[in-house]
């Protein structure tokens, strides 16, 4: 026999080249696709060699051969719900999946739909924004998603418009060693505002890579929630970019519950005087799970206010990364930036990455970070066993404690009782006669 | 009720009871006084089951039970309560839901169903008023961002909800004005009753005008060196702890 000639050594290439023979669009669409691929090439496969890939093994994920995606059926009642009016939007591996959707009833000129369906019809609209923030140049898997992605939620809201209803978005997988790209994007123009839920989730085995471009003009409200309840063998290498104007706020609360490695890299770029960006993490792990975010908070312009309230609880062997960044620029005087990163171990085998990082060029700001890693207070433990209450059932209502903090920031009320319920329920707690 | 016999407990390898010998009977209130590092709130502890202390000789008898095998939260199910000298800051964890989850904790030991929300509620607002407690308390996370006062009122509060059988106050009077003081006092009157025993732990006399003891036990230095009637309180509120101790320069500075 014959040595095979090893074509494509990469099996992205002959992937990628299939898939851009395959698809008819928008030039500007094509190239930036093109583009992104050979971005992905350059910087290759990630190693724990680079410094941001350090503490993310990825070897699990390497061993897979992964699949394109493939239309799939799923129930409707398998999928979650807001238990409040909401617009609607799901994707199954990435695809749109009008019949599990459903839009409301929307002010004038304001866009939510599918991105693939809005390439097709306004593909004006969509070179316009896509891929138009800057951060995360160098992340491999944001310049996968933007080679691959075939479809996902593009929400557009003109200036000074609310949508009151939530906005809600599910992702879901159907595993069968599939590379899923799901997309968003968001451009809030000035002065209007959102709600936003985002949910990843799935069965069996796959890689989602989902992008999310939230675009916030001056004065822009935006809350935004990403409930990542991945499969349990899932892996879930995301990317959010956001830039902000003038005044405008960011409200982004990111719960990671599910998938053996679950990671999300944020970039925030604070481009407008007196933005505001609040990032609340609450990451869950058991077994071995890892649970990892990698933040970055670009202050630009004065008077900006960032906060990141990123906690953990971490059971078995599993382990959380957090890697976050408060990069004050010169120009940007009279900065409050703030970062907290908890966590809370359950096992002796459990264990906390914590990597606070300040770069600071101005002169004239507040900043402060702080991190704290510890297991359950022993006396508070003691002080409700004192009281008739079961080890069991103690120690879960300290953890509850610890995470509900996280959770009862959450405006969105049948969001939050929904994960309060996920929580307890991952805790083996009754919390419904406690409010 | 409770039976203590010749108990010895160790710290760290440090004897700090050296062989404690104490019966109390249902329906008695028994005080113990002694000057600081004596060794009363490490009985306390003993009692009710907190890690970190080595029994090395001597047994406790709850009921007949043997106390000292039973897990801290069957302690309490079986009746027994701790109010702490210093009791613990939990955030997060809400005062009402805290109670109820105690009191439902009992409950089911005991075999019983869940207490119904109607019943809870009026015990809760009856015994708020027995300690003079105000409502948004309860909303509040447990003894957090508390003062001293707000602390010690809340161990009474739960005392009174939970109605244990026998209850041990570790210097819930410490710190508090005569009208707080008044107030724990009349918390524990209210619960006096032939079936109910107490154990008072504390520095000062001035409590003991209020709970009448039946019994008063000095202990220093890990032992008692004296037990008589309510009389001895007073007594040692004029002499002070020097005469029992075996370090009277210790003593005298203990008893300022
Ligand atoms: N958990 C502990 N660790 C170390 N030493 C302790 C501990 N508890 C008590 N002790 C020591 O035991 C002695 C008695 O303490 P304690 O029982 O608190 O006395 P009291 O309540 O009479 O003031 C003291 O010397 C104290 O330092
Ligand atoms: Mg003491």
């Amino acid at each position: 026999m014959t040595a095979v000639a090893p074509v494509f050594q990469n099996p992205y290439r002959l992937a990628f080249a299939e898939f851009a023979a395959n698809r008819r669009e928008l030039a500007a669409v094509a190239r930036l696709r093109r583009e992104a691929f050979a971005r992905f090439e350059t910087l290759g496969w990630p190693t724990r060699q680079q410094e941001a890939w350090r503490f993310t093994d990825l070897s699990a994920l390497q061993a897979l051969t992964l699949q394109g995606p493939t239309d799939a059926p799923v129930e409707a009642g398998a999928l979650p719900t807001l238990e409040t009016p909401a617009h609607r939007l799901v994707f199954v591996n990435g695809r749109f999946a009008p019949g599990l959707s459903r839009l409301r009833e929307m002010p004038e000129r304001v866009l939510i739909a599918s991105l693939g369906q809005t390439l097709l019809t306004q593909s004006r609209r969509v070179e316009l924004y896509l891929d138009q923030l800057p951060g995360l140049a160098q992340h491999p898997f944001v310049a996968l998603n933007t080679a691959f992605w075939e479809d996902g939620a593009f929400i557009h809201l003109p200036r000074g418009i609310a949508v009151e209803t939530p906005i809600h978005v599910v992702c879901h997988a159907t595993g069968g060693d599939s590379a899923v790209h799901p997309r968003l994007l968001l451009v809030l123009e000035d002065g209007a505002r959102a709600t936003v839920v985002v949910e990843y989730r799935g069965q069996g085995r796959y890689l989602n890579a989902p992008v999310a471009e939230l675009a916030l003009g001056a004065g822009a409200t935006l809350r935004y929630h990403q409930i990542q309840e991945e499969a349990p063998r899932a892996f879930h290498l995301g990317g959010i970019r956001v830039r902000q104007g003038r005044d405008s706020q960011a409200q982004l609360h990111l719960l990671s519950a599910g998938g053996q490695l679950a990671r999300t890299d944020l970039e925030a770029l604070l481009d407008g005087e007196g933005a505001s960006c609040t990032l609340n993490g609450l990451t869950l792990a058991r077994d071995s799970q890892v649970g990892d975010y990698h933040v970055r908070i670009e202050h630009a312009q004065p008077r900006g206010t960032s906060q990141q309230w990123f906690r953990s609880v971490l059971d078995d062997k599993a382990r959380s990364v957090f890697d976050g960044m408060i990069h004050v620029r010169p120009h940007a005087q009279k900065t409050d930036a703030r970062q907290t990163s908890r966590n809370l171990l359950l096992s002796r085998q459990a264990l906390a990455n914590s990597n606070p990082r300040l770069e600071i060029l101005a002169d004239d700001v507040k900043c402060g970070h702080g991190s704290s890693t510890g297991f359950l207070d022993p006396d508070a433990e003691f002080y409700l066993r004192s009281r008739g209450i079961g080890a069991a059932q103690a120690r879960a209502m300290l953890v509850h404690a610890f995470a509900n903090d996280s959770l009862n920031q959450i405006r969105l009320t049948p969001l939050r009782e929904r994960l309060a319920r996920l929580l307890a329920t991952r805790l083996a707690l009754d919390i419904t006669e406690g409010e | 009720m409770l039976e203590i016999r010749n108990l010895h407990v160790t710290v760290e390898d440090r004897e700090i009871l050296k062989g404690i010998d104490l019966t109390i009977r249902p329906g008695e209130v028994h005080a113990i006084m002694g000057p600081n590092g004596s060794g009363k709130s490490t009985l306390a502890n003993v009692i009710a089951g907190r890690e970190g202390y080595t029994v090395t000789q001597g047994e406790i008898r709850f009921d007949g039970k043997n106390l000292l095998e039973l897990e801290p939260d069957v302690r309490a199910c079986e009746g027994l309560f701790l109010a702490f000298q210093y009791p613990v800051e939990i955030p997060g964890v809400a005062n009402l839901y805290f109670l109820k989850a105690a009191v439902n904790a009992v409950r089911k030991y005991r075999g019983e169903p869940p207490v119904d929300a109607m019943d809870f509620w009026d015990l809760v607002h009856e015994r708020m008023e027995l300690v003079k407690m105000d409502e948004s308390m309860l909303k509040r996370s447990v003894n957090e961002g508390f003062s001293g006062g707000e602390k010690k009122r809340n161990e009474v509060f739960q005392m009174a909800v939970l109605q244990p059988r026998f209850a041990v106050l570790d210097e819930t009077d410490s710190g508090l004005d005569i009208d707080a003081l008044k107030v724990v006092a009349d918390g524990v009157n209210a619960l006096r009753s032939p079936e109910r025993g107490f154990l008072v732990i504390t520095h000062y006399q001035r409590l003991l005008d209020y709970i009448v003891p039946d019994h008063v036990h000095v202990l220093v230095n890990g032992r008692i060196a004296r037990s008589g009637g309510k009389d001895l309180a007073l007594e040692l509120e004029e002499q002070g702890y020097a005469l029992y101790n075996e370090e009277p320069g210790r003593a005298r500075r203990a008893a300022v």
